[in-house]
């Protein structure tokens, strides 16, 4: 049984229609990902699961209860705020309680709670402090243990490390993603950084203009884009996109200005042939071959390079392939100078080729 | 540097005069007052600490302190509870909300006495207009600025009217001040609407309390033009205050000494009561 | 959802006019003859002048209302621009004594005006300004806390623009009120404001230092009149009333905001 049902939510402001038809399930115990820009709808699609923005119409179930004209408090959801939210006139330990104080639970059980979640999440110290006596990373984690306690049937987390400087990010990162694991509470997770996504998430929803691009798990996203947003939203750096045709020369071309692109074993309808289409290649998988043997037939393109960043163990190279502007990410180990010419390798069974409206046609 | 030392100088000095002649003058003035007697007519004679001992005894003085005390029990309770009201009242999406911030902000922009002279027809025993609604819904009318019981009372929900929309706009400004998200949270959290308010509102409001507390206190320790108007200060000195006490004893009685020894003790206690409650508050607000 | 908007909106109606009522009430009697005085309704049966005019005579009040006006105008110009050169001194130019006239001045801010009334009416009455226009006026030409307000403002606007302006020779008091004064219209409104409306209504002091007629200010008139009883009749007194209330509220109908922003931003710091 799905633990959060969408169904056919629609969420208009006024004139605007922000979210339109939108269907998901989320199963138990899972950590799903809404991921997108500013204006992608995904905040508001998890505060409609809060309650604190009333859907439009659709019905959204909880553990196939249907909440959608519930008001927040009777639908058992916590959430964690970007900004956390914390009662600033509280100690730390009055805010992680004031939820279960609100429900009269027994005082036993909520020192019980308290001492948990603050040990879980290295509080104690803290407890008697107030919000403005502690750290950023502090008080996320009070924010975390303030949902915690309340032992709800979902978690929502609304862009919690937007506020945080990259390191902290990074570490708060793992220590969510392995509380959810142990806790194994339905977790519906807000950001807009697809690296949190895709290092979080079990399942990923990519969203743009309030509709689901894509649905499914972080490797599917990476591996096989259904689109050409998702394919140039998801992975870090992200595509080289080249807008270009396709030629039939026996097996299939890609042809744009400055070269061409065997796609050997791709399956493409021949009504694609001719047809404006966009190649999108991560510039991980591009492989840089020293020396100037021009090679078409091995569907290698001929650049030049104008930059070349060094960043370690990895380097990126940016290049130009006729009008058109590429990076790999290749090792430092052998590295070409700027303005050098260089081949580089596409191979065809890691292209992705959108067609004229986007769609990923293989 | 030297050229802006002098402009500098130039400029500030006629303030730096003006302050010594109508500041600081008039506060050392003052005390000296105090321990002489004049009548601004003969000279001013030495009356070492005659005016003091004299205070510490005078019936009168201490009335009007404790009128003052009286009048404060009313109107500070009571204008926390209106203008909280109000504000919580216009702090949402409103119709006409400037409207109606502008008709509660009314009466703060109209002179004192044009107030006092207003109310004192309002409040008038025979043709006032209150006395009238309660005889139509069938109620007695109640003597309001005659009986020594109703005279403070009566001036003290006037006063709260008139202030009212001043404490509105400090509520107001506090109210924006609570985030969103914890608004959000506690929503979530399952606070009903009272447990919001107990929980979150009023202790987040507590610096703007202690504000309506301190410069209410302080206003009403000054009162003058109200009961100088309505009730020159009967029935039977119930509304008799510091301030008009000070005022009868320079411009009736002419005794400049003993008045600005009125005025040195209302500065005094006027300091003694606003330290205290911030003193008390304070730990609430630490708390 | 509804029922509660209906009672929010009802809730605020009541209380609107309980702050509205009586003044239109107070209005629409200085409209009522005797006779009329006291009944409930708005709309007198038969609409007089007959209050106004004999108000009109029985004392000085266009002379009031011009010495209000002149009393009231000349001290907001004095502070706004006394104010300003002061305030701009403590801001930007450094000189001897700038910490100790800052300190003077808070310090001043905190003092009850019970403490000096006294020895500042002896002031005036050995200078000899009883019954003048200087003693209205003089005591009020700096306003501490209006020169604490110019001088938070004034502290934020940009060096660079001074020193351009000094470098291309132009005097302090030229950079302050070419420059500075255009940038600053919010706070110098929110200071007229707040200074026109204490002068205007001001009352004690007049009432200590004024005893001539011609020379009163309109609150004080108006209080003068009240209690000694040239009124004659509630209408008359009221029309008074009318007088000196009439011009704030219009002026307060089209500026309700400046009003609100000025007086609330100025109550709170001092």
């Amino acid at each position: 049984m799905p633990s959060v049902t969408f169904e056919h939510v629609t969420k208009r402001f006024g004139e605007a229609t922000v979210i339109e038809d939108f269907d998901l399930q989320v199963a138990d115990g899972e950590l799903l990902v809404l991921v997108g820009g500013s204006g992608s709808g995904k905040s508001t699609i998890l505060r409609m699961l809060a309650g604190l923005e009333t859907v439009t119409s659709g019905r959204i179930r909880i553990d196939n209860r249907d909440v959608t004209d519930l008001a927040p408090r009777d639908r058992d959801v916590a959430m964690v705020f970007q900004d956390y939210g914390l009662y600033p006139h509280m100690t730390v330990r009055e805010n992680l309680s004031l939820g279960l104080r609100l429900r009269k639970i027994p005082r036993h059980e909520i020192d019980r709670r308290v001492a948990w979640a603050a040990g879980v999440l290295g509080l104690e110290p803290l407890l008697d402090r107030r919000p403005k006596a502690l750290s950023g990373g502090q008080r996320q984690r009070v924010a975390m243990g303030r949902a915690m306690v309340r032992e709800p049937k979902v978690f929502l987390f609304d862009e919690p490390l937007s506020n945080l400087d990259a390191g902290l990010r990074a570490q708060m990162r793992i220590e969510i993603g392995g509380l959810q694991h142990r806790l194994k509470t339905t977790t519906v997770y807000v950001t807009h950084d697809q690296v949190e996504a895709m290092t979080l998430g079990d399942r990923i929803v990519v969203l743009a203009e309030g509709r689901i691009q894509q649905i499914g798990r972080p490797i599917e996203l990476y591996l096989s884009p259904v689109n050409r947003f998702v394919a140039g939203f998801i992975g870090t750096p992200s595509m080289n996109f080249l807008v270009g045709r396709l030629e039939e020369h026996g097996e299939k071309v890609f042809t744009t200005d400055g070269g061409r692109v065997q796609l050997a074993g791709k399956k493409l309808s021949t009504t694609t042939v001719g047809s404006p289409v966009t190649l999108g290649i991560r510039p991980e998988d591009l492989r840089i071959v020293l020396g100037t043997e021009s090679a078409h037939h091995d569907g290698m393109l001929i650049g030049q390079v104008v930059l070349v960043e060094r960043l370690g163990g990895t380097s990126h190279v940016h290049f130009e392939v006729g009008p058109h502007r590429m990076m790999a990410s290749v090792s430092t180990d052998a590295l070409p100078n700027v303005g050098e010419t260089i081949n580089v390798r596409v191979p065809a069974e890691r292209v992705h080729v959108f067609g004229a409206d986007g769609k990923a046609l293989a | 540097m030297r050229a802006e030392q002098k402009s500098g100088t130039l400029m500030a000095a006629p303030y730096a005069v003006f302050l010594l002649v109508f500041a600081v003058y008039p506060i050392l003035f003052a005390l000296a007052l105090v321990f002489m007697q004049w009548d601004l007519v003969t000279t001013p004679a030495f009356a070492g600490t005659d005016n003091i001992r004299l205070l510490m005894n005078d019936g009168r003085f201490w009335r009007a302190v404790a009128n003052t005390f009286v009048f404060l029990s009313i109107h500070v309770p009571l204008q926390i509870v209106t203008a909280l009201a109000l504000a919580l009242a216009l702090n949402r999406q409103l119709v006409g909300r400037s409207f109606w911030r502008a008709a509660f902000f009314l009466p703060v922009v109209i002179s004192g006495a044009v107030v006092a002279i207003l109310w004192s027809n309002l409040y008038a025993t025979d043709v006032g207009l209150i006395n009238r609604l309660l005889v139509k819904i069938g109620l007695a009318p109640v003597p309001w600025l005659t009986d020594p019981r109703t005279a403070m009372p009566a001036i003290a929900v006037m006063v709260t009217w008139k202030n009212v929309g001043f404490y509105v706009i400090i509520y107001l400004a506090g109210l924006q001040y609570i985030p969103q998200s914890c608004k959000e949270a506690i929503e979530i959290e399952g606070a009903s609407a009272w447990q919001r308010f107990r929980f979150l509102t009023l202790p987040s409001l507590l610096p703007q309390t202690i504000l309506v507390v301190t410069l209410s206190t302080i206003n009403g320790f000054q009162l003058f033009i109200e009961p100088y108007v309505m009730t020159g200060g009967g029935p039977l000195r119930r509304t008799y205050t510091v301030v008009l006490y000070l005022y009868n004893n320079a411009f009736a009685y002419q005794k400049m000494g003993y008045a600005a020894t009125i005025g040195v003790a209302l500065a005094l206690i006027i300091g003694i009561v606003v330290f205290t409650q911030r003193r008390l508050l304070g730990k609430a607000e630490a708390l | 959802m509804l029922l509660r908007r209906i009672a929010l909106y009802t809730g605020l109606g009541v209380a609107a006019i309980t702050f509205i009522y009586p003044f239109l009430w107070m209005a629409s009697s200085t409209f009522k003859p005797p006779v009329e005085f006291g009944s409930l309704a708005l709309i007198p049966d038969n609409p007089t002048l007959d209050n106004y005019r004999t108000m009109w005579a029985r004392a000085p009040f266009g002379r009031a209302l011009m010495n209000s006006v002149f009393v009231a105008t000349t001290i907001t110009l004095a502070v706004l621009v006394f104010g300003s050169l002061t305030a701009y001194a403590m801001a930007r130019l450094n000189f001897r004594g700038r910490p100790a006239l800052n300190a003077a001045t808070i310090a001043v801010l905190m003092v009850p005006g019970q403490l000096t009334l006294i020895p500042l009416y002896t002031l005036i009455v050995q200078i000899g300004w009883i019954d003048t226009y200087a003693a209205l006026i003089v005591p009020y030409l700096f306003n501490a806390t209006a020169i604490l307000m110019l001088r938070q403002f004034f502290l934020q606007i940009p060096q660079s623009l001074i020193d351009s302006a000094r470098m291309d020779g132009m005097s302090e008091p030229r950079i302050l009120f070419t420059i500075f004064w255009p940038l600053s219209k919010p706070v110098l409104s929110i200071v007229a404001i707040f200074t026109f409306m204490g002068a205007w209504n001001e009352v004690l002091w007049p009432l200590l230092v004024v005893r001539e007629q011609s020379v009163m200010t309109l609150p004080q008139l108006l209080t003068v009149f009240a209690l000694g009883g040239g009124a004659g009749t509630v209408g008359v007194l009221l029309a008074s009333a009318m007088v000196l209330v009439v011009p704030v509220v219009i002026a307060y109908a089209f500026l309700q905001r400046n009003f609100i922003e000025s007086m609330a931003g100025s109550g709170i710091k001092g």
